[in-house]
């Protein structure tokens, strides 16, 4: 029965021997599409996995740049635990990551909710919006510097108009921080701007119509229907926006150059002095493996929790 | 004729076309026996320098000159990286500051032997403040371009609308004078009595005139904190913090002298003659004096940058090349024309003519390098400077803003700084023990 009938080919009388199938990757579409994605792969390959594993071996090796490598083993890890300096920069890192997420993402979401209302002239807005994003950092660095300046700076000007004396910004110990996570917040909202309209966009009407015919309020539909439909877009720039802040360098290196103190030194910062100012560079790479997995770990997490908070169904 | 494209053809195109393209970005070194050399430079002015260098070295070396101009900011990641995949010039400009970390770690060659071995070259004819900086471990590592010791600019046009007799152009005048003199020009926040950069750079100038040091004799330990460094350090903060003679501090990143000192409101501006080109520009009537005398006398920073020749420079045509290319770079000759463009002092006696005024006093300069009015104090580093920069960068300038106080801050930085020290002398004994 069904063994005959499995068998039965194999016995039976022969006939043209059938074509052995050709691999699904050596048919013409996939050759087409792997050559399509080659330069991106090289890319990839080259510039990103080929220096983490350089950075893997590099951890082991005491290296100072320009003499030959010595084995050190996890020497350099273990250097990490009684290291002040990594610590507080990696805890400043966090800092700037907890206040500049949010507000990033609280910005460039009513900006888009804002423009997604159907104003006039509404692509003339989003591009305005869109600029800072669009400039180099360098360049938006030295005018924050000029806009934070304690006695004439704008920004003091502005708040001396409500009554407020604001404080010297780049160099008070508590106010760096927040200093630099404004102008970061300013630079980057752009980005979310984007990817928050073109999810608002493809929101199908009818669910607000069917929200509506239900009696929903605004905000009940905004809770209901906008964020739910909105969450692969928010999960996007939450995802990207936390690997980024984590990687934030430029900005502080330009505005406060880590300090007062070491204020906002921050973990890619100190990568970067130890790795290229002292030449430390076993040490620097065990410090960015360490940034690396604490990336890994956090948004892995990010794709846990994606499971249970992001609605991919329209 | 509109010729239809195949998808075929325009993947071999796209191919060959990417393919020429590597090609041509690997081919653009340098012609084979080219006279290369690496330099900052950051305005067009300093540029206009370099290419007549270039032009020099050609005239010389009747070789193609090929050299490779980098703003100062990124000129030292340049360096490392060039020195690292092998791509360096024969020939690198070096800070001072930062000739015992590369010759530490083995990225430049001793250049005692290829010195001993040219009598055309008269190392005497160099400044002893610029020798010193050159040398690591009692090893030449380089050759100076220009030597200068720090200076003290003054607005002579705001002292003498104030009634005020000009400071003597030789005598260096005691520290007490010059901070009454500095209260006396203060009418914040219209006009200022001082001006300096709130870091060790400028720092180092007053505690060497206090006859303090960053670290002792040997460099095995910090005495920033002993009575005579503390004296400096406290001397200086007053004027910022208690006296209230320097310009608010706005930034501590992008603070800077010169520009304030060009406003025209600040009488006295702590700086070295490199700056002499740019205040040029000043609409005032100003000049330079001495430095003024601590317990110590009148002993302030004096630096200088050098040129030195890469480790990695083959032994035989290519370093011989290098040496000659390296002996042009610091010619009088050469040293005439940066001299001759107001950049600075060149580091040659031959050479110091051409350094020329205005200020009326720039003959100091010189004399003071010769001892012969004031002195100088060549910049003590270690071989892990930038870290020791970093260390005090990150604390000293809060005590410029008053945010925590002078004795606080050296007894916190002490120990790590004696750690640094440490690692300074670990890296002595490897250079050592490295061949070669």
């Amino acid at each position: 029965m069904a063994v005959d009938t499995l068998f039965a080919p194999a016995t039976a009388a022969p006939s043209r021997p059938s074509p052995k199938p050709t691999p699904r990757w050596r048919n013409r579409e996939s050759l087409t599409a792997w050559l399509f994605i080659l330069p991106s792969l090289i890319g990839f390959l080259v510039f990103t996995a080929g220096p983490v594993v350089a950075a893997g071996v590099i951890s082991l090796l005491d290296w100072n740049l320009f003499s030959p490598p010595s084995w050190a083993g996890l020497r350099n890890f273990a250097r990490l635990g009684p290291d002040p300096t990594f610590w507080s920069a990696l805890g400043n890192t966090v800092y700037f990551t907890f206040l500049s997420v949010p507000l990033t993402i609280l910005v460039s979401l009513a900006l888009a909710l804002l423009l997604n209302l159907g104003l006039r002239r509404v692509a003339v807005f989003r591009s305005l919006l869109l600029l800072p994003y669009a400039t180099i950092t360098v360049a938006v660095a030295f005018v924050w510097i000029w806009l934070y300046i304690p006695h004439d700076g704008l920004v003091n000007a502005v708040l001396g108009v409500f009554g407020i004396n604001g404080p010297a910004w780049l160099i008070d110990d508590n106010w760096a921080m927040p200093a630099l996570v404004v102008m970061s917040v300013w630079k980057s909202f752009g980005f979310g701007m984007v990817v928050f309209l073109a999810g608002l966009q493809a929101i199908p009407q009818q669910l607000y119509e069917a929200a509506r015919v239900d009696g929903s309020s605004a905000w009940q539909s905004f809770r209901s229907v906008t964020l739910p439909m909105l969450s692969p877009a928010l999960f996007f720039v939450v995802v990207t926006s936390i690997i980024g802040s984590f990687q934030v360098f430029d900005q502080a290196l330009i505005m406060t150059n880590g300090g007062p103190g070491s204020r906002t030194t921050t973990l890619v910062m100190y990568i970067y002095r130890t790795g290229f100012e002292n030449y430390d560079q076993g040490y620097a790479a065990a410090q960015s493996l360490v940034l690396f997995a604490f990336i890994v770990v956090i948004t892995a997490a990010q794709f846990l929790l994606q499971r249970r908070l992001v609605h991919y169904d329209n | 004729m509109a010729t239809r494209l195949s998808r075929r053809s325009f993947l071999e195109l796209t191919g060959l076309a990417g393919l020429g393209a590597a090609v041509a970005g690997c081919s653009t070194g340098p012609p084979t026996g080219a006279a290369t050399w690496s330099m900052w430079s950051s305005s067009p002015a300093e540029k206009k320098v370099w290419e007549d260098f270039s032009k020099y070295v050609e005239d010389q070396l009747k070789l193609k000159s090929v050299p490779t101009l980098t703003p100062s900011g990124g000129y030292p990641t340049k360096l490392d990286l060039q020195l690292v995949s092998g791509t360096a010039s024969l020939v690198t400009a070096i800070n001072g500051t930062l000739i015992p970390t590369y010759a530490a770690r083995g990225a430049h060659r001793p250049l005692d032997d290829l010195i001993a071995a040219d009598s055309d070259f008269d190392p005497d004819d160099f400044y002893q403040p610029s020798r010193r900086i050159s040398s690591f471990n009692g090893k030449t590592y380089a050759i100076g371009f220009d030597v200068a010791p720090t200076v003290m600019y003054y607005n002579k046009t705001l002292l003498q609308k104030q009634g005020i007799e000009l400071p003597s152009r030789t005598e260096p005048m005691p520290w007490a004078t010059f901070r009454d003199l500095a209260i006396e020009l203060t009418k914040a926040p219209d006009q200022y009595g001082f001006t300096c950069a709130p870091a060790i750079d400028d720092l180092v100038s007053w505690i060497y005139c206090a006859g303090g040091n960053v670290m002792n004799d040997d460099a095995t330990r910090s005495i920033l904190g002993e009575p005579e460094a503390m004296e400096a350090l406290q001397f200086v903060i007053d004027l910022f913090v208690k006296d209230k003679v320097t310009p608010p501090i706005k930034n501590l990143v992008t603070e800077n002298s010169s520009s304030n000192f060009m406003q025209g409101n600040v009488a006295f501006m702590q700086n070295g003659p490199w700056q002499v080109v740019n205040i040029r520009k000043a609409k005032f009537d100003w000049d330079i004096i001495p430095f003024p005398a601590g317990a110590n006398g009148s002993t302030p920073r004096v630096s200088g940058s050098s040129f030195a020749i890469p480790s990695g420079v083959r032994e035989g045509a290519d370093l011989d090349l290098a040496w000659k290319l390296l002996k042009t770079l610091t010619s009088t000759g050469a040293l005439d024309i940066y001299a001759k463009a107001g950049r600075n002092n060149p580091a040659r006696y031959s050479a110091g003519s051409a350094f020329q005024p205005p200020p009326d006093n720039l003959g100091i300069v010189q004399q003071i390098l010769a001892g012969k009015v004031g002195g100088g104090h060549p910049f003590d580093v270690t071989t892990n400077w930038n870290q020791v920069k970093q260390l005090l960068g990150q604390d000293l300038p809060r005590t410029f803003l008053g945010q925590v106080s002078v004795p606080d801050v050296i007894a916190g930085l002490t120990p790590r700084l004696d750690v640094l020290m440490r690692q300074h002398q670990d890296n002595i004994r490897q250079a050592t023990a490295r061949k070669g």
